[in-house]
């Protein structure tokens, strides 16, 4: 805990580097490419119709045990921020490891690295949220006060993406092969979190590893804030913002524990 | 406070515990069949000495010998093995100039970049922008990303940022081998400047000439211990005659 607020006393020294990293991985994808952003907003919403072709018009899932809702606005609302989740976890294993000239040279604090290409993420996934709003426009789904929630939710989302990152990201740079391992990981999780399926069908006696999964969770608690304008299961949220939090404190550990020898391993 | 020396290095050794297997692939089967995957190697063997504030110090050396170590752990980018290092004052290292470059932006960018790199605010960085760009002599080219830079141009604009970074402590790594004599002159003009200011030189390199006629005292490491230390024209043909 200590060691939370002193890196957070840091990292608010260092606030500068930290928008000037982040300026620098939005600006260098912008310059790289014809498209620039476009590829930011037309990756999910392909993806989003090859999905919604094959789980609702082949395997049909049902949206919602009450819903008349659109199987691709039921399945964009999950699949956006778990698209997030899942970029800003590559992204960030590998960020010291593609840093290792600054590393071996410079004194700042390390965790700017990792923080800088979560927040570059989150930019990515604001662009690629307008296609979320303009299709509920479209099919005119109802918004109530409950939307609000989308704030804190979100918020413990970030929590859980830091946490594992810090973890990723030293543990990558000792060893290489857990970018490759990620890549497999994170296809598995997708699949036991509720994304291309509703909660609502997973078995009873698969319920306790939906609660330990925070991703579950939040994943559901955006469909249930957002489209199904409830509020969501408080109990369910609150182990999910506490694992989140116990998630944030070991990652931060590991890497702290790591950081002096950082330099060494490059 | 004032006459504390601003770098002490007190009994210092700096082992590379570098793990041989980086992949599972090498450290799986290393693991079952028992090998030790740590290998040890001793990069700097019980280093001490004191640097002053206002002094100019060479580090010379073989390849090899820890030049490079000692900077890193003046830089703070490692932490020793045992022994203490205390260093007081703000550091700006010139090693390896431009390792916060971004190709794709600009030259205009990248000095706000590396500027927060070194620990500049942006009101500092705003300041001293019309005289970085004037120190570097790339006026034209500043809204060009810097991947169309020669390298001239590039290690300048680097120089730049890093001087106006207003060190107390500047690390110079062997980074005046590239650029032409003009920028040169230049450089060590600017170095000049920042010993007649107080500013405490760390300066490495291979070019014994320079290290004999710029530095007041001279370190010469050898098999990661220091063989010699005192006045740079003694040291240097003590080296040299080694050599």
């Amino acid at each position: 805990m200590g060691q939370l607020i002193s890196e957070i006393k840091d990292i608010i020294k260092w606030k500068e580097l930290l928008w000037q990293m982040v300026g620098r991985e939005v600006k260098a994808r912008y310059k790289q490419s014809v498209l620039g952003y476009f590829w930011v907003i037309l990756n999910p919403l392909a993806q989003m119709l090859v999905m919604s072709f094959a789980f609702s018009l082949i395997l049909r899932i049902p949206t919602n045990s009450s819903g008349h809702i659109p199987y691709s606005i039921f399945l964009f609302v999950a699949l956006l921020p778990w698209t997030l989740f899942a970029n800003s976890l590559n992204s960030a294993s590998s960020s010291l490891v593609t840093s290792s000239s600054l590393i071996t040279k410079v004194y700042f604090p390390r965790t700017i690295l990792v923080l800088s290409t979560i927040f570059a993420k989150i930019i990515d996934f604001l662009f690629a949220l307008s296609i979320l709003v303009i299709y509920m426009i479209i099919y005119q789904i109802p918004i109530t006060i409950s939307i609000f929630w989308v704030i804190p939710i979100f918020f413990i989302q970030q929590i859980f993406t830091l946490g594992i990152s810090l973890f990723l990201a030293a543990a990558n740079l000792l060893y290489r092969d857990i970018q490759y391992l990620l890549t497999l990981i994170l296809i598995l999780w997708m699949y036991v979190t509720p994304v291309i399926y509703p909660a609502d069908i997973v078995p009873a006696k698969y319920k306790l590893l939906f609660q330990i999964n925070p991703m579950s969770v939040i994943i559901n608690a955006y469909r249930q804030t957002i489209l199904g304008g409830s509020e969501p299961k408080y109990i369910s949220l609150l182990i999910a913002a506490i694992v989140s939090f116990i998630t944030l404190l070991i990652g931060l550990f590991y890497f702290k524990s790591r950081e002096k020898i950082f330099a060494d391993n490059i | 406070m004032s006459n504390l020396p601003v770098i002490e290095f007190n009994h210092v050794t700096k082992k590379f515990s570098k793990q041989n297997h980086k992949t599972f692939k090498e450290f799986l089967p290393a693991l079952i069949k028992g090998e030790d995957t740590i290998n040890a190697f001793t990069a700097l063997d019980n280093i001490n000495f004191k640097v002053q504030k206002g002094e100019t110090i060479g580090i010379i050396g073989p390849n090899g010998s820890g030049k490079s170590t000692i900077l890193k752990l003046i830089a703070g980018v490692m932490t020793p093995t045992s022994g203490q290092i205390h260093v007081r004052g703000r550091i700006s290292p010139l090693i390896e100039l431009g390792a916060g470059f971004h190709p794709e932006l600009t030259g205009s960018e990248n000095i706000y970049l590396n500027g927060a790199i070194l620990g500049l605010k942006r009101k500092e960085i705003d300041e001293n922008y019309k005289s970085i760009i004037d120190f570097a002599e790339i006026d034209e080219f500043i809204d060009q990303p810097v991947k169309h830079y020669s390298s001239g141009m590039y290690m300048r604009l680097a120089f730049a940022v890093a001087v106006h970074a207003n060190p107390e402590i500047l690390i110079v790594d062997e980074i005046l081998a590239v650029g032409d004599q003009a920028f040169q002159n230049k450089c060590f003009a600017k170095m000049e400047e920042f010993k007649k200011q107080g500013v405490t030189i760390v300066f490495v390199s291979h070019a014994m000439e320079t290290v004999k006629s710029f530095c007041d005292r001279t370190i010469y490491l050898n098999h990661s211990k220091i063989v010699g230390d005192g006045e740079s024209k003694k040291i240097v043909n003590e080296y040299l005659k080694n050599d």
